[in-house]
């Protein structure tokens, strides 16, 4: 056998052989349009299929049981919480100056009920950019200076130590108060807090420690959740705290007084711990509201578009909907749900499949075109909030310790009538009681569910596995492109005499020549890698600017630009002179310099979608149409077909859209209105997103805007 | 307790009554292929972990007190619970467990011994447990001293799967290792009946590679089938019984130790649309039809009554040799002794022993023998009549040495 084959090999003309991927892809690279064609389509396709191809929640770890308890929360529990509330809205409590009358008497509500109390002092800590802080999860090292006595927070802490648990383990709940103007929603929300506490001091069956925070939220609801977290997890063992506490009587006192009035009580000085967080539920009640019926909403982004696992927000929603008979929503771009065109989307959408149906009763996955514009807007919602990086809530602080968290905001449909506020502390009440006991089932961390994901309803989800597909379509030609660039670059330079580019004719050529031009795209890499070392030292920039005193938003945007711009001649001026004249005399240099930024395009994109996916999604929604058509004006001009006058008008307008100020513009435009547009906006965003640690960030100043600038280059290359 | 001399030691009795003495060796020694029925032993396995399988446990639990109740004393029971969930900090009801939303019924009341706890329950030690292979330092408690006239009830639940059965979230048993066990346990006459009940899902699968005499499997659920918790404990927060076991435990409330309910009965008990699976039981391996066998034969301690003739009937029997010589002694005061005892045991056993052949014990002891032996009915008198044959033997025998 082996033989009469190796025979009619042999006599067949000898060929080299090809392996079938090698042969694939010089294919793909040899089609490389049309390929990049489809998969851009395809990719941008997938990304409006996705509310489609969501799935329905459901519980994945079996030990949450969510539901399968009865509640216990019963009238007493609601009628002293009412207690509560009475005597934070009464007007003798806010007397004080400092609040902390207010928080005397949730301590001492506490201490009532027979749980452990300590006050938490904490220093607001003022948002800075700190460059080399980013990834990097936040120290006790930082420990500011300038302390002011005037300007600290006390968090009021109660911890209920579970009768029969080993105490290695502890659910939070967070009520954020502002103690100097407290509406009546904080109030109630304490008011929610205290009846489940005070239920959960009676009951048996607790395996974890409950610890109730009551954060301080003059200074933002987030800083005080972050400083007692801080606190909590990396313990100081330097005396600074003593000095701090001498240097303000007015703590002192505070903490004395209580020492002082219930002594031998559970009351501490000291600051108070318990287990390890299982998990953390954040509590809000909303002021005003104007909907018809009571609706809890759940925030769950935390910083870099980390969000908690899938079950906490699964046993939220279950118990909601299907216990307390509340509407449970999520973040929404309201803007998207008027918009025609993606409601005719939707209505294709579900023709299709609807056609689908028909020819195979087994293929169901259409779903109403409304549903479809509702799934929409809540899945770009929820990529933005992703994308942005920036926690919605004070449970993105619990996310930087790796617990999972999210914050529940109640608005009841407003009424005054004490059966309506006896209702909403009833169900609301039974609703954090459902929770605490299912998360007190767990026996680990929540692990079973998804971590990675994106919500189109509050109990649809698209896993990472369905939204990386459009993403991978989307990046995919990029390489191929990339490459089928990189050769044509080559072999046109090379047969510019002859006009065949066989093999016969390279081996003809100087193989001199060859290693030479074959080494021209270092040329290119180095002004791709200048301009990224640009784009470095531009996001490195407001951080010197920052220090200016006195600096109006608008100004040091100014700044910012004008600095950005120096910095980049000079750069070019340094180190890409003595190139850029040897740059000139070739030919098809700007395919060269197109398939190296690319690839490092390609490189940036996959590398932010591992930390962030949502960043990379709409990053490359901008930047890959713009460096697959990027090629130079000139020679659109100099063509002349409707073909290049198209590709012209294209280049030009994704060149203004992917410029980073622009689309931050654009996009808020579109959100907001054009209205109170200010150039001040773009510096006051960029600083939110230096503040917050946030990888976007970094994915603009040492991505984006080089790629754009290299863009930039290319369409107004001469050649 | 009695034990049920087969037909054959009998024969070797009867045709060698001049070797007496050897023939009661060689009965004491020989191996016994049938013995009687003379105990009963339970092992009950729980085999999952964690909180919400607090059923598993509940259900082992009452199958414990069902079987205590109906007459396994507790040192006859091996009952292996792999999680405490009466301790659980996450139970409302500390120290107690219920099957029941009523709370009627505590399980974990007084006297419940558990011989495997927590991490001690490994397919290690259950298999141990059954082929009785244990390092010494483990305790008789621990240890199922079955013997070859025990019946075993094996009962287990946990989560299953196909021919698998989880232990503790880390390790599984297969069926290979379940009748692998017990092919060892019959080799080395640990048991004489089998009944191997299990509820979990695909529980039928399970019982695939068994394939020593005398076992009987039931399992909850056949092939692809879920076996399913009965209801919720709202206060408890966790179901707290499987359906197989509640409607088994049903079946079994209404029964007391006297009760002649058959296997049959209990099998047939099984709605598949209550259980929402279907019971499967698999009977190829046992030999006797189960609408003769009281279900109290497994699930209690009751065995086959066998009347006597003599209140120390294995003294008699086993010390038939030392007989001799006393008999030797004064054969005539005990030839009458031994004749008034049949008398007096002839009045009891109104039902299985004729008369008219006792009648004629006196004037033709040779064709009562052979009715006897036909019937092999009364081993004891059958031993007597051997020794009234012997006498004369003796008498010549001492007359030739003198």
């Amino acid at each position: 056998m082996a033989e009469t084959k190796e025979k009619s090999l042999s006599d067949e003309k000898p060929k080299p052989r090809v392996r079938p991927i090698v042969r694939l892809g010089i294919f793909l690279i040899s089609h490389s349009f049309h390929v990049s064609v489809v998969c851009c389509t395809a990719g941008v396709l997938a990304l409006f299929l996705l509310p489609v191809l969501a799935k329905n929640t459901y519980i994945s770890e079996n030990a949450l049981m969510p539901g399968s308890a009865s509640p216990m929360l019963s009238n007493q529990h609601v009628s002293d919480g009412n207690r509560l509330v009475k005597d934070l809205t009464n007007p003798n409590s806010k007397s004080s100056e400092t609040g902390i009358e207010s928080h005397k008497i949730i301590a001492q509500y506490m201490l009532d009920l027979g749980a452990e109390v300590s006050f938490h002092k904490f220093h607001p800590q003022m948002n800075q950019f700190h460059p080399l802080h980013f990834f990097s999860s936040p120290d006790s090292g930082k420990i500011q200076e300038n302390y002011s006595c005037s300007s600290y927070g006390i968090n009021t802490v109660g911890i209920i130590r579970a009768p029969h648990g080993d105490g290695k383990e502890a659910i939070v709940l967070v009520t954020p108060y502002n103690a100097l103007k407290s509406g009546f929603g904080e109030a109630l929300s304490l008011g929610i807090a205290y009846s489940v506490f005070s239920l959960l001091t009676q009951v048996t069956w607790l395996a974890k420690d409950i610890i109730w925070l009551v954060a301080d939220s003059q200074y933002g609801e987030y800083a005080a959740v972050a400083a007692w977290l801080r606190e909590y997890q990396t313990p100081k063992f330097s005396s600074l705290s003593t000095p701090n506490a001498e240097m303000c009587p007015d703590v002192n006192n505070l903490f004395e007084l209580k020492g002082h009035s219930i002594s031998g009580s559970k009351f501490s000085n000291s600051f108070r711990r318990a287990g390890t967080m299982a998990s953390a539920l954040v509590l809000k009640v909303r002021d005003q509201n104007e909907q018809f019926e009571d609706t809890i909403s759940i925030y769950a982004e935390a910083s870099n578009g980390q969000m908690p696992n899938l079950d906490l927000i699964n046993v939220v929603n279950y118990l909601a909907v299907h216990r307390q008979g509340l509407r449970v929503n999520v973040e929404k771009l309201w803007s998207l749900l008027n918009s025609s065109w993606l409601k005719s989307l939707g209505e294709i959408f579900e023709s299709l499949a609807k056609v689908a149906k028909s020819l195979y009763p087994k293929w169901k996955f259409g779903i109403p075109a409304t549903e479809y514009v509702e799934g929409t807007a809540t899945l770009a919602s929820s990529l933005y909030y992703q994308a942005l990086g920036v926690p919605t809530g004070p449970h993105g602080a619990f996310r930087d310790y790796q617990v999972d968290a999210i914050t529940l905001e109640i608005s009841p449909k407003f009424s005054l009538d004490k059966v309506w506020r006896n209702d909403i502390l009833l169900r609301g009440g039974r609703l954090i009681e459902g929770v605490i006991r299912s998360v007190n089932n767990l026996l680990e961390k929540f692990h079973q569910s998804f971590f990675l994901y994106l919500l189109t309803s509050p109990s649809k989800f698209v896993s990472v596995g369905v939204y990386m597909i459009a993403f991978a379509l989307l990046i995919a030609p990029l390489p191929m492109v990339a490459a089928s660039l990189y050769v044509d670059a080559n072999s046109s330079s090379n047969c510019s005499k002859g006009d065949s580019s066989t093999p016969s004719a390279i081996t003809d050529t100087d193989e001199h020549s060859i290693a030479i031009r074959s080494w021209r795209w270092l040329n290119s890499a180095k002004l791709v890698f200048i301009v990224h070392l640009w784009g470095a030292i531009v996001s490195l920039l407001p951080y010197f600017i920052s220090q200016i005193p006195d600096c109006s938003p608008t100004t040091s945007f100014m700044i910012w630009v004008l600095l950005s711009i120096l910095s980049l001649l000079t750069l070019n001026s340094v180190l890409a002179s003595p190139l850029a004249c040897a740059k000139a005399t070739q030919e098809k240099e700007w395919a060269l310099v197109k398939s190296v930024t690319i690839s490092s395009v390609f490189i940036g994109l996959g590398l932010m979608s591992v930390i962030n996916f949502a960043t990379a999604e709409i990053g490359a929604l901008l930047m890959v149409p713009m460096c697959l058509l990027a090629q130079p004006l000139k020679l659109d001009v100099r063509a002349g077909t409707l073909r290049s006058f198209c590709r012209m008008i294209c280049n030009l307008v994704l060149g203004h859209i992917a410029f980073p100020p622009a689309a931050f513009f654009l996009l808020k435009g579109m959100l907001d209105g054009f209205g109170n547009a200010n150039v001040g906006d773009f510096w006051m965003w960029v600083e939110s997103l230096w503040a917050w640690n946030s990888a976007t960030y970094l994915f603009i100043g040492m991505v984006q805007l080089p790629c754009w600038v290299l863009c930039i280059s290319i369409l107004f290359h001469t050649c | 307790m009695e034990t049920f001399i087969n037909p054959k030691s009998l024969f070797h009795l009867l045709l060698l009554p001049c070797l007496l003495l050897y023939s009661s060796i060689a009965y004491n020694s020989s191996p016994v292929e049938a013995a009687m029925h003379t105990n009963n032993w339970a092992v009950l396995v729980c085999t999952s972990r964690f909180w919400f399988n607090y059923r598993h446990m509940a259900n082992t639990l009452s199958l414990y007190r069902t079987v205590k109740r109906l007459g396994i004393p507790d040192e006859r029971i091996i009952l292996m619970l792999a999680d405490d969930m009466a301790c659980n900090t996450r139970n409302k009801y500390p120290a107690q467990v219920f099957n029941n939303e009523n709370h009627r019924l505590n399980l974990y009341g007084d006297n419940v011994e558990v011989d495997y706890r927590g991490y001690e329950v490994t397919v290690e030690n259950f298999l141990r447990v059954l082929t009785g292979r244990h390092e010494t330092a483990v305790p008789r408690s621990k240890r199922l001293l079955s013997d070859e006239g025990s019946h075993i009830l094996l009962y287990m639940t946990g989560h299953g799967g196909d021919e698998f059965l989880k232990f503790q979230d880390s390790e599984e048993l297969q069926s290979h290792d379940l009748a692998d066990a017990v092919k060892q346990m019959k080799e080395k006459h640990r048991f004489k009946e089998l009944l191997i009940m299990v509820d979990t899902c695909q529980a039928a699968t399970l019982f695939n590679q068994l394939q020593s005499p005398g076992v009987l499997a039931i399992g909850s659920s056949m092939k692809g089938e879920n076996s399913y918790s009965h209801h919720l404990d709202s206060d408890v927060g966790v179901s707290v019984v499987d359906r197989f076991t509640y409607y088994t435990l049903a079946f079994f409330e209404r029964l007391n130790i006297y009760d002649n309910a058959s296997l049959s009965s209990l099998f047939s008990s099984y709605n598949p649309s209550l259980l929402m699976s279907t019971a499967y039981y698999r009977k190829d391996l046992y030999k006797r039809r189960l609408e003769e066998v009281p279900v109290t034969n497994f699930f209690g301690s009751v065995m086959e009554t066998i009347h006597t003739d003599a209140a120390y009937k294995a003294l008699s029997r086993r010390n038939s040799g030392r007989f001799e010589d006393e008999m030797s002694l004064d054969q005539s005061v005990h030839h009458i002794k031994r004749r008034m005892l049949i008398k007096v045991n002839d009045g009891d056993e109104i039902h299985d022993i004729n008369p008219e052949g006792e009648e004629g014990a006196s004037k033709c002891p040779w064709s009562t023998f052979r009715k006897k032996f036909q019937k092999a009915e009364n081993v004891d008198s059958l031993l007597n009549y051997g020794l009234v044959a012997m006498i004369p033997l003796l008498v010549i025998s001492t007359w030739l040495v003198q």
